[in-house]
C-alpha cells in the first residue's frame, strides 16, 4: 500500500512547486482504497480543506495513473508520529510506569489468563512437513502423557521456524484437555526478572513455591539465559524439582544448550536428557503447504503458481514467508490485480532469499580463505592439514549449495582430484552441521560475506 | 480592497496576529496576513498550519477585497507610526499602499489564492463552553507547566480539556508530574480533547485587560478560542492522554499542613545545594511537629530547614526541587497540603481549602 501512495506522490510532486508539495504532502498516508473510496490520512484538520479543494483532482489523477480505482477521495486527521510513538515506549517515564502498573489488573480482571498462553497456537493449524515432523510427533505424545517420555522436551531452531507456535500449541491442547492442570508459559527473559524482583522483594520463597506447583513449564529463548550464578541456580533448582516430580518441561532455544555460553554444564546436561528436538528450515513442499493453509486461514484468493514462486524465492524462515506472502495480498488488493498478474508483471519482487544476486565460484574461495584466514592458492592446494581441507570442504559446500555448479566442475575450482572427493567433502560437512553449531554459524558468516 | 482605522487598534491587531507568521520557511506565504474585507467587515488572519490567528477588526471605512501581506513587515512599519493617526490600507494588484498624514509605504503583497484555506467550526455539532477570562488565564498557567516538549509523546505536549462527573476539567503531564485544574463545574456535553501547548500559549498571550469571557468550541479535530475580537483556531493532538485521575494517589499516610511561603523559601535553599545532584532535595517528616527539607552536595555542604507543623506519621521522600517549586507556586494559598504515602507513590500537592487543583509529582529513586 505504501509502495503506490509512493508512487503517485512521486507523480503530484511533479505537477507542485516544492515548497507546497512538502507542505501539502509531506507526511500524508494512504490509509485505505477499498472499492474505489480513498482515504488519506494527513498531519492535522488544517490540511483536509486545502487538499481537499486544490488537489483533489492531481491527487485523484496520479492515483488512477497507479492502477488505482478512483470513486471518491476523503481525508482523515491521522497523525504519523503514532506508530513511533508505539515502538518508542521502551524509555518510560515513572508516571506512566505507573498508569500501567494500575492498569495491569484491570486488565487481568477482564479475563483471567496467567499462564502466559496465547489461544491463537494450537496444534491444528501447526503445518507438519518433512522439516519438522518428528518434533511435532513428540509435542503430540506429551499431549497425550504429559511428563513421562519427553521429559524435558528440548526443541531447538534458527528464528521464525514455529518453535514458540509448537510449545504454544502443547500447553494449549494441555489445559484443553484437562483445564485444571497448572500451565506457565514465560520466556527465560521474564523468569529471571520475575525472579530478581521477587528477591528484591524478599519474595524469594513464594515465587519459587509458585513454580513447584506447576504441572507443566514451559520456557521460551531459553539461549537468553544470563549468566548470574544465582538466577541460574534458581532455574536449576526448580527445574530438578519439577522433574523429580514427573512434571512436563518444555524449553524453547535458538541453539543446544551446550553451544550457548552461559549455560552450566549440569544444566545444559539435563536439559537434553531426553533429547533435542530440531525445527529445520521447510523444503519447498513445505513452504506450498504453508502458503496454502495461510490462505485459507485469511479466506484469500492465489494462484498456485504464486505460492509457488514465493515459496521458491523466500528461503529464510517462515516467519519471513508469511510476511512476504500478506505483503503480495495486501498489494494485490490495494491494485486490483491478482497476485500472479502481480509477480508477472513484475511490481514485486519477492527478495526474502539467500541467493540474493550471482556469484562466481572464486568469489566464494576468496571469502571462505579469508574467513579461514588462508590464502585461496592453499584453499586451491592439496594440503591435508586439517583447517585448510576443512576450509576446502566449507567451500565446495558453499559453492554446491549456493550456486548449484555440479560435483565436476567444483572439482576443477577447487583444485580437488575428482568430483568423487568433492561429493565426499559435501556430504560431511552436511553431516556436521546437524550437530555442529559453530560450523553453522561459520558458514551463515561467510554467506554474509558473500552476498553483503 | 481598502480600509481606514486608527493606528492603535491597527497595530494591536497586527502585532498579535503576526506572532505565528513568522519562520516557515517551506511555504513563503505562511509568513504573510492575510486581510480580507468582505461587507464591511474586516479580518486580519494568519496561520501556520497547526493553528490560525484570526482577528476582526473594526474599522471607520472600508471597501471590500482580498490581499495578503508580509506580517512582520507590516506590523513593525505600523507600530512605528506616530499614534492617533488614522491609516489607510489600500491595494492595486499586488501592490499594498499604507498612507498617514506625511507617511506613505508600498509594499509587496501576494496574491491571496495561495494562501491556505482554514478549517472552521461547525457550531451546531461543536461543544461549547465559557468562562470568565481571568480564572481561564490562571488555570491554564498553572496546569500548562507540566508539560512536556517532548515531540515523540505527542500526547504529553498538550492540555487534556476532560469531562469528568460533570465537570470540565484540564490536566497536564510530562511523566514526571501531573496537574489538574477543574475548569468548570455542572457542564452537560461531554469533551476529550488534547490542545497543543503552543496553541494555548498564543491563547493566553491574545488576551488583553479589556475582554471579560473566553468562549472554548471543540469539534472532532479542531478547537476554537474567541477573544473579544480574536478568535484562535487550533488542532487538537491526536493521541489518547494517560488515564490519569487514576494516578492521583486516594488517600495517603502522611499528610502535612505548611505554610506556601516558608516551604518555597526552604525549597529555595535546599535547591541551591542540590544542584549537582540534580536538584534532588530530601523532604521528611518528624513527629511530632517538624518538617524537614535537605540537600546535601558533597563538595559544597549539606542544607537542612526545619518548618514547624503538626505531623502525626514520620515518613521521607526524595523530590526534584524544581518540581517542588514549580507547584508550589502554581499552588495560591497561604497554607497547602503535603501528602504521600512512601518512597514510591507521588506526592500530592493541593491547597488547603480550595480543592479545585492538584498538583502530584513522582519522587526521585534515592
Amino acid at each position: 500500500m505504501y509502495d503506490v501512495w509512493q508512487n503517485t506522490l512521486a507523480e503530484i510532486e511533479q505537477q507542485l512547486s516544492p515548497a507546497n508539495f512538502s507542505t501539502w504532502f509531506q507526511d500524508t498516508t494512504l490509509l485505505s482504497t477499498k472499492g474505489g473510496h480513498i482515504k488519506i490520512g494527513v498531519k492535522n484538520t488544517f490540511y483536509v480543506k486545502q487538499l481537499r479543494n486544490r488537489y483533489y483532482n492531481i491527487i485523484s489523477t496520479a492515483l488512477q495513473n497507479n492502477r488505482v480505482n478512483v470513486v471518491d477521495i476523503s481525508f482523515e486527521v491521522k497523525s504519523p508520529v503514532k506508530s513511533k510513538v508505539r515502538s518508542r515506549e521502551v524509555t518510560n517515564s515513572p508516571l506512566v510506569e505507573r498508569i500501567k502498573s494500575i492498569r495491569r489488573p484491570t486488565l487481568k480482571s477482564d479475563k483471567p489468563r496467567q499462564d502466559g498462553l496465547n489461544q491463537k497456537y494450537t496444534l491444528d493449524n501447526f503445518i507438519v512437513g518433512s522439516n519438522n515432523d518428528v518434533a511435532v510427533a513428540a509435542a503430540k505424545s506429551i499431549v497425550d502423557a504429559p511428563g513421562t517420555r519427553y521429559n524435558p522436551f528440548f526443541l531447538y531452531g534458527g528464528p521464525g521456524l514455529g518453535k514458540t507456535h509448537l510449545v504454544q500449541a502443547i500447553g494449549n491442547e494441555l489445559s484443553l484437555k484437562n483445564p485444571h492442570l497448572k500451565i506457565l508459559y514465560t520466556p527465560i527473559s521474564d523468569f529471571f526478572s520475575d525472579f530478581v524482583d521477587a528477591v528484591r522483594n524478599g519474595k524469594g520463597k513464594e515465587f519459587n513455591r509458585k513454580f513447584q506447583e506447576l504441572d507443566c513449564l514451559i520456557i521460551d529463548d531459553f539461549q537468553f539465559i544470563v549468566n548470574k550464578e544465582k538466577s541460574q541456580e534458581e532455574f536449576f533448582n526448580i527445574f530438578n524439582n519439577l522433574y523429580q516430580l514427573n512434571k512436563q518441561i518444555i524449553v524453547t532455544s535458538d541453539r543446544l544448550p551446550s553451544q550457548i555460553k552461559t549455560v552450566d554444564e549440569r544444566l545444559a546436561s539435563r536439559l537434553t536428557w531426553a533429547g533435542a528436538f530440531d525445527l529445520q528450515l521447510p523444503k519447498f513442499e513445505d513452504k506450498c503447504a504453508i502458503l496454502r493453509a495461510k490462505a485459507e486461514l485469511m479466506g484469500a484468493e492465489i494462484e498456485p503458481k504464486a505460492i509457488e514462486y514465493i515459496a521458491e524465492n523466500v528461503n529464510t524462515n517462515i516467519r519471513d514467508l508469511e510476511g512476504e506472502f500478506s505483503a503480495i495480498l495486501l498489494m494485490s488488493e490495494v491494485r486490483g490485480l491478482t497476485p500472479l498478474e502481480l509477480i508477472e508483471n513484475g511490481s514485486v519482487s519477492v527478495n526474502k532469499s539467500t541467493k540474493l544476486r550471482p556469484v562466481s565460484p572464486r568469489q566464494v574461495i576468496d571469502k571462505v580463505a579469508k574467513y579461514y584466514e588462508i590464502t585461496p592458492k592453499e584453499l586451491c592446494s592439496r594440503s591435508r592439514v586439517a583447517n585448510i581441507k576443512n576450509a576446502r570442504q566449507v567451500a565446495m559446500f558453499i559453492i554446491s549449495k549456493e550456486l548449484g555448479l555440479s560435483t565436476n566442475k567444483i572439482a576443477a575450482e577447487v583444485g580437488v582430484k575428482d568430483h568423487t572427493t568433492v561429493m565426499h567433502g559435501i556430504r560431511k560437512i552436511e553431516n556436521d552441521l546437524k550437530l555442529n553449531f559453530a560450523l553453522r554459524d561459520q558458514i551463515e558468516t561467510i554467506k554474509e560475506k558473500i552476498y553483503g | 480592497m481598502k480600509i481606514k482605522v486608527t493606528q492603535e487598534k491597527l497595530s494591536r491587531a497586527l502585532n498579535n496576529v503576526s506572532r505565528i507568521a513568522i519562520g516557515k520557511v517551506t511555504l513563503p506565504i505562511l509568513n504573510n496576513v492575510l486581510i480580507r474585507v468582505d461587507n464591511k467587515k474586516v479580518s486580519l488572519i494568519t496561520t501556520n498550519l497547526d493553528m490560525a490567528i484570526i482577528d476582526f477588526l473594526p474599522v471607520s471605512s472600508s471597501e471590500d477585497g482580498v490581499i495578503t501581506v508580509p506580517a512582520k513587515l507590516l506590523a513593525e512599519f505600523v507600530s512605528n507610526l506616530p499614534k492617533g493617526e488614522t491609516i489607510t490600507i489600500s491595494s492595486s494588484g499586488t501592490k499594498v499602499t499604507i498612507s498617514t498624514g506625511q507617511y506613505s509605504s508600498t509594499i509587496n503583497g501576494a496574491v491571496a489564492d495561495d494562501f491556505p484555506e482554514l478549517p472552521e467550526i461547525n457550531n451546531k455539532k461543536a461543544v461549547t463552553y465559557k468562562m470568565g477570562v481571568d480564572d481561564f488565564k490562571t488555570s491554564i498557567g498553572q496546569v500548562i507547566i507540566a508539560t512536556s516538549n517532548d515531540l515523540t509523546r505527542p500526547a504529553l505536549t498538550g492540555v487534556y480539556f476532560n469531562t469528568n462527573d460533570d465537570h470540565l476539567a484540564i490536566a497536564a503531564t510530562d511523566g514526571y508530574r501531573l496537574a489538574e485544574k477543574k475548569l468548570i463545574d455542572k457542564v452537560k456535553s461531554e469533551v476529550k480533547a488534547i490542545v497543543p501547548a503552543s496553541s494555548l500559549q498564543e491563547v493566553l498571550r491574545s488576551i488583553t485587560d479589556d475582554i471579560e469571557e473566553v468562549e472554548i468550541s471543540f469539534n472532532e479535530d479542531l478547537v476554537r478560542f474567541r477573544l473579544g475580537e480574536v478568535e484562535i483556531i487550533s488542532k487538537l493532538i491526536d493521541a489518547s492522554f494517560p488515564d490519569y485521575p487514576k494516578l492521583i494517589p486516594k488517600d495517603c499516610n502522611i499528610k502535612v499542613d505548611l505554610n506556601r511561603e516558608e516551604l518555597i523559601r526552604v525549597t529555595k535553599l535546599a535547591a541551591l545545594f542540590a544542584r549537582s545532584v540534580g536538584g534532588s532535595i530530601i523532604c521528611e517528616t518528624v513527629t511530632s511537629d517538624t518538617f524537614s527539607v535537605k540537600s546535601i552536595a558533597n563538595e559544597f555542604g549539606e542544607n537542612d530547614s526545619k518548618i514547624k507543623t503538626k505531623v502525626t506519621t514520620a515518613g521521607k521522600i526524595n523530590l526534584n526541587s524544581r518540581f517542588l517549586l514549580d507547584a508550589l507556586n502554581s499552588l495560591e494559598e497561604p497554607v497547602i497540603t503535603f501528602q504521600f504515602s512512601d518512597r514510591i507513590a507521588p506526592v500530592l500537592l493541593t491547597n488547603k481549602k480550595n480543592n479545585q487543583y492538584t498538583h502530584i509529582v513522582m519522587p526521585l529513586s534515592s
